[in-house]
C-alpha cells in the first residue's frame, strides 16, 4: 500500500527548495527597499542599528548594500548582520532580506542618513533619507533622570482644541525605561470620557515600542490603544485617568527581588493623568441645515421611484458617508407636500474602525405615501458639513426630487373611498334625540333594589317553608294557628242555627275548642271550670269574668225560662270578642 | 277620596314632566333644522356653533354628530371632525346608516392627516372588554347575570317546596348562583372601566405629551392633530388642567385638557 500523504509532503518540500533556490535569480517584481534607524535621538557614544530591508515576491540576485559616509555616525563593519524571512499571506509569498548595520554616534548635532542605493536585477532602488540627532550626554539632568518614573502611561489626544463633533484620536501610550520588559497589558474598566462619544479603534498591529527622549531620559514609547472621541458639547472637557494593568519584568543589573525566584515578573496598575480638552462651538452655517456632521463627508439623496401608485410607499434615501463623527449625524429634515403621508423614518449606521480613524456610512430612509394622485416635488435642500481641517463649512445641495402618483388600477373598493374631498351630505329632517348624560351602571343606585329583590324573595320563601314545616310537624303549633278560624267557623254555624240550645252548645264548643287549641290541651275531657282556670293561669292579670259567665250560661241554658234569638246573637258577638281577647294572651 | 286626589296629583306631575321633555326635544329639533339651513348655505362655522348649542342643552343624536363632523371638516378642523365622527360611531352604534357614513367620513379625514400614529395591537383581554362595552354593554351583562341569579333563586325555592326535583339540582343551582355573582361583578367591572378610561382625539395641530403635569415637564412625545389616545380619569383627578393619557403606541404622559376632546 502506497502512503499518498508521505509522497505529497515530499513533493511539497522539493517545490519549496526549488522556489528558494531560484527565487533570487528571477527578475525583480514589486520590490520595495526601505531603511529604518532604531533610534533617531542618540547620545554621543551610543550604538544604533540601521536596518535596510529588501521586500518583494520575486527579485534577482543583488549584493549587500554599501553604506555611504554618514555624518555623525561611524559604521562598525564587523557587526553587520543579515537575515531572510519568508511570509505567505493572501495567496502570495513575500521575501524580506534584512541587513543590520551597527553604527556608533560620534559628533553632536542634527544629521541625516542619505538615501542608500540598492541594485537589484540591474535596477537601482534608493531608501528614503532618515533625519536623526546626536545629543550631548552632558545635557542629561541626572537628578531629573533618577527621579523620573520607570514606567508610566499617558493619554495623548491628537487635537486639544477641537470643535463640537470633531473626531479626536486619543492614544493610550506606555512609556518605560530601558531595562524594563513589558510582557502584556490590559485596559481596566472605569475610564470615563464625559461629554464625549467614544469609539475604540482597531489597532493595525501589535504594539511596538520606539525610542524617545523625555527630559533627557530615554524611554521606550509604545502606543497601546486608540480611541476616537467626539465632543458633544462646547467648553472645557476632561478625559478622566485611563486605568491599565501591565505585566512587566525589571532586568536592571543590581536589581534583584530575592522573592521572585529569578522570574522577576510583576503586575502593575497604571493610570493616565487627566487631560483637559477645550472644545469650541461650531460656527453658524449660511442658508443651510446643520445635521451635526463634522469631518469629510459626501451626502447624496435619491428617491426609490419616479412613478408610484396612490397608497404605495416611496422611499427617500439620504446617504452620508465619509470620515468623521458618523454616529452623531442627525437626519436632515425635509418639507413634504401636505398630501403626502409620512411614516417613521429609519436609519442605518455602518462604522469602520480601521485605519486608526472612524469612517463609515449613515443612511436615513424617509417613507412617504401619496394619498392623492398628482405630481409631487420634494424641494432641494442645502446641508452644511464642517471640515475641521479647513476650519470652514462645506455646503452640499441635495437636488429637488420629483415623482408622480397615479391611481392604482387594482385598488379595492374600500380604498377608493379615500377621496380628495369629503363627499358626504349632511343629514337633515327629523332626528332621534336622546339625553347627553350617560347613566353608568356603577352610578345607578336603583339597580341595588333590583339586586335585593331575589334575596327578599328567598327570605320570604325560606320563612314560609319554615312555617309550613312547623305546621306539618308541630301539632300544638298547628292547632294554635288554626284555633281562631275553627272557633269562628263554629260561631258562624251557631249564628245560622235557629235552635237556641244548639246555638249555645256551639258557643261553648267554640270557646272550649279555642282555649284547648291555644294551650295545646286535650280536645275533650276538660270542664268549663278547668278551662277558665287554665286561662287564669296563662293570663293572671286579665279579667275573664265574661268567659266564666258565658260558660255558665251555656251550661244552664236548657233550664232558662225565656231565651230569644237576639240573646243568642249577642252572646255570639261576646264569644267573638272573648276569642279575640284570648288570642292576645294565650 | 284622599287616595284618588293623590293619584291625580301624581299623574299630573308625570304628565307635566313628560310634556316638558317632549317640548325640549321639539326645541332641539327646531334648532337643528335652523343649523341645517346655515349649513346648506355654506355657513359651516355658524352651523357648527348652532349644533354646539343643541348639545349644550343636553340632547344628542346621530344626525347631530354627523353634521357637526361634516361642518368641522369643511372649516378644515380635521381633528374636531374626527372627534365628531368617532362620537357618532361610539354613541349610536345601532344607527347603521349614520355609522356607515361616519366610517366613510373617518376614512377621508384620517387620510388627510400628514402624521399618523403607530398603533400597538390590543391585548385579548382589552379586546374582550371593548366588545363587552360596545355589544352587550355593561347593562346587558348585568341583566344577563341578574337572570342567572333569578334562575338560581327559583331553583332553590323550587327545591325547598319540592316543586322542582331532578338528580343534580344542587349542582345546577350552585353553578347558576356562582355564574350570576361572577357575571354581575363583571358588569360592574366593565362599568368601572367605562368610567375610568375614555378615548379622546387631539384637536390641535401639535401638542406635547409630558412626563409631568407642568408646562416645564420633560417631553415624553409629541401628539399631532387626529391622534387618538386614552384618558385615565382616575390618575388625572389630582391635576385639574391635565389628563394622564396613553398614546396609541403605548407611551404614557400628561397632556393639557385644552388640547384634546374626550369622546
Amino acid at each position: 500500500m502506497i502512503k499518498i500523504g508521505d509522497k505529497l509532503r515530499f513533493v511539497s518540500f522539493i517545490v519549496f527548495i526549488l522556489w528558494i533556490g531560484l527565487g533570487f535569480n528571477v527578475q525583480a517584481q514589486d520590490v520595495e527597499v526601505k531603511a529604518t534607524l532604531t533610534e533617531t535621538n542618540i547620545f554621543a557614544g551610543e550604538g544604533v542599528t540601521l536596518n535596510i530591508e529588501v521586500i518583494g515576491s520575486q527579485f534577482g540576485t543583488f549584493d549587500r548594500p554599501t553604506l555611504p559616509d554618514i555624518p555623525g555616525l561611524r559604521w562598525l563593519p564587523n557587526r553587520t548582520s543579515q537575515s531572510t524571512n519568508y511570509t505567505y499571506a493572501n495567496n502570495r509569498t513575500s521575501v524580506v532580506i534584512s541587513y543590520g548595520f551597527q553604527l556608533i554616534a560620534e559628533d553632536v548635532g542634527s544629521f541625516k542618513i542619505p538615501p542608500i542605493p540598492v541594485e537589484i536585477g540591474g535596477k537601482t532602488y534608493n531608501t528614503k533619507a532618515i533625519p536623526f540627532k546626536v545629543l550631548d550626554p552632558k545635557t542629561i539632568d541626572t537628578g531629573k533622570a533618577d527621579s523620573s518614573p520607570d514606567i508610566y502611561v499617558r493619554i495623548e489626544p491628537n487635537v486639544t482644541n477641537p470643535v463640537v463633533g470633531q473626531q479626536v484620536i486619543a492614544t493610550v501610550v506606555l512609556y518605560f525605561k530601558a531595562g524594563i520588559e513589558v510582557n502584556s497589558y490590559q485596559a481596566l474598566a472605569g475610564w470615563k470620557a464625559e461629554g464625549f462619544w467614544k469609539e475604540e479603534l482597531e489597532m493595525q498591529r501589535q504594539a511596538r515600542s520606539t525610542s524617545s527622549i523625555i527630559n533627557g531620559v530615554r524611554y521606550q514609547r509604545a502606543e497601546l490603544l486608540n480611541y476616537a472621541i467626539f465632543p458633544t458639547k462646547a467648553g472645557e472637557l476632561t478625559l478622566s485617568p485611563f486605568p491599565i494593568s501591565v505585566r512587566m519584568r525589571q532586568n536592571r543589573s543590581g536589581f534583584r527581588d530575592p522573592f521572585s525566584f529569578g522570574f522577576g515578573q510583576e503586575n502593575k496598575e497604571l493610570n493616565t493623568l487627566p487631560v483637559t480638552i477645550n472644545v469650541q462651538r461650531l460656527p453658524e452655517p449660511k442658508n443651510a441645515d446643520l445635521i451635526g456632521a463634522v469631518g469629510d463627508f459626501k451626502i447624496t439623496r435619491n428617491i426609490s421611484t419616479s412613478k408610484a401608485f396612490v397608497g404605495e410607499s416611496i422611499e427617500i434615501e439620504t446617504v452620508v458617508s465619509g470620515t468623521g463623527n458618523v454616529p452623531l449625524i442627525n437626519k436632515p429634515t425635509y418639507i413634504f407636500p401636505s398630501a403626502l403621508e409620512e411614516y417613521n423614518p429609519q436609519e442605518n449606521t455602518q462604522i469602520n474602525r480601521g485605519n486608526n480613524i472612524i469612517s463609515g456610512t449613515k443612511t436615513f430612509s424617509d417613507i412617504i405615501i401619496a394619498r392623492n394622485e398628482g405630481e409631487f416635488i420634494i424641494p432641494e435642500k442645502n446641508i452644511a458639513v464642517y471640515d475641521p481641517n479647513k476650519k470652514s463649512f462645506k455646503y452640499t445641495t441635495l437636488p429637488a426630487l420629483h415623482f408622480e402618483a397615479i391611481p392604482d388600477p387594482k385598488a379595492t373598493a374600500g380604498s377608493q373611498l379615500v377621496e380628495t374631498r369629503l363627499n358626504i351630505k349632511p343629514k337633515i329632517g327629523l332626528a332621534q334625540w336622546v339625553p347627553t348624560s350617560t347613566n353608568y351602571l356603577l352610578n345607578n343606585s336603583s339597580l341595588f333594589i333590583w339586586l335585593a329583590l331575589p334575596f327578599m324573595f328567598l327570605l320570604g320563601a325560606f320563612g314560609y317553608k319554615q312555617y309550613s314545616d312547623k305546621m306539618a310537624n308541630d301539632t300544638g303549633f298547628s292547632r294554635s294557628q288554626k284555633a281562631r278560624q275553627k272557633s269562628f267557623d263554629t260561631l258562624q254555624e251557631a249564628s245560622s242555627t235557629t235552635d237556641i240550645k244548639l246555638g249555645y252548645h256551639l258557643i261553648q264548643a267554640a270557646l272550649s275548642q279555642f282555649i284547648t287549641d291555644k294551650c295545646n290541651l286535650p280536645e275533650a275531657g276538660l270542664s268549663n271550670l278547668q278551662l277558665v282556670q287554665e286561662v287564669k293561669t296563662k293570663a293572671p292579670n286579665s279579667d275573664f269574668s265574661d268567659l266564666q259567665k258565658l260558660f255558665n250560661k251555656c251550661e244552664t241554658i236548657a233550664y232558662a225560662p225565656d231565651v230569644s234569638q237576639v240573646g243568642l246573637t249577642d252572646d255570639i258577638e261576646i264569644a267573638k270578642e272573648l276569642i279575640k281577647k284570648l288570642g292576645k294572651v294565650l | 277620596m284622599r287616595n284618588i286626589s293623590t293619584l291625580i296629583i301624581l299623574l299630573a306631575t308625570v304628565f307635566t314632566l313628560g310634556s316638558h321633555g317632549i317640548l325640549a326635544q321639539e326645541t332641539a329639533q327646531v334648532e337643528f333644522d335652523k343649523a341645517n339651513i346655515l349649513m346648506e348655505k355654506g355657513d359651516y362655522y355658524n352651523a357648527l356653533k348652532a349644533y354646539h348649542l343643541i348639545e349644550a342643552q343636553g340632547f344628542r343624536s346621530s344626525f347631530l354628530y354627523l353634521n357637526m363632523g361634516i361642518s368641522a371638516a369643511q372649516i378644515d378642523s380635521l381633528g374636531l371632525a374626527k372627534y365628531y365622527f368617532l362620537k357618532t360611531i361610539k354613541h349610536f352604534p345601532n344607527d347603521t346608516e349614520a355609522k356607515v357614513e361616519a366610517e366613510r367620513a373617518l376614512l377621508f379625514v384620517n387620510s388627510q392627516f400628514s402624521r399618523q400614529s403607530a398603533t400597538l395591537p390590543k391585548l385579548p383581554w382589552d379586546k374582550a372588554l371593548d366588545w363587552l362595552k360596545e355589544v352587550p354593554t355593561a347593562y346587558g351583562v348585568f341583566w344577563f347575570g341578574y337572570l342567572m341569579g333569578i334562575i338560581a333563586c327559583l331553583l332553590l325555592a323550587g327545591k325547598w317546596f319540592s316543586i322542582i326535583t331532578f338528580k343534580k339540582l344542587n349542582q345546577v343551582t350552585v353553578i347558576f348562583a356562582i355564574s350570576a355573582v361572577l357575571i354581575v361583578t363583571l358588569a360592574y367591572y366593565v362599568s368601572y372601566i367605562e368610567m375610568r378610561f375614555n378615548d379622546a382625539v387631539v384637536i390641535n395641530t401639535e401638542t406635547k405629551v409630558l412626563q409631568q403635569p407642568t408646562e416645564t415637564g420633560t417631553t415624553e412625545s409629541f401628539a399631532f392633530e387626529g391622534y387618538t389616545l386614552t384618558i385615565d380619569y382616575k390618575l388625572s383627578k389630582e391635576n385639574p388642567d391635565w389628563y394622564y393619557v396613553r398614546l396609541s403606541n403605548g407611551q404614557l404622559g400628561w397632556i393639557k385638557k385644552t388640547e384634546v376632546k374626550p369622546l
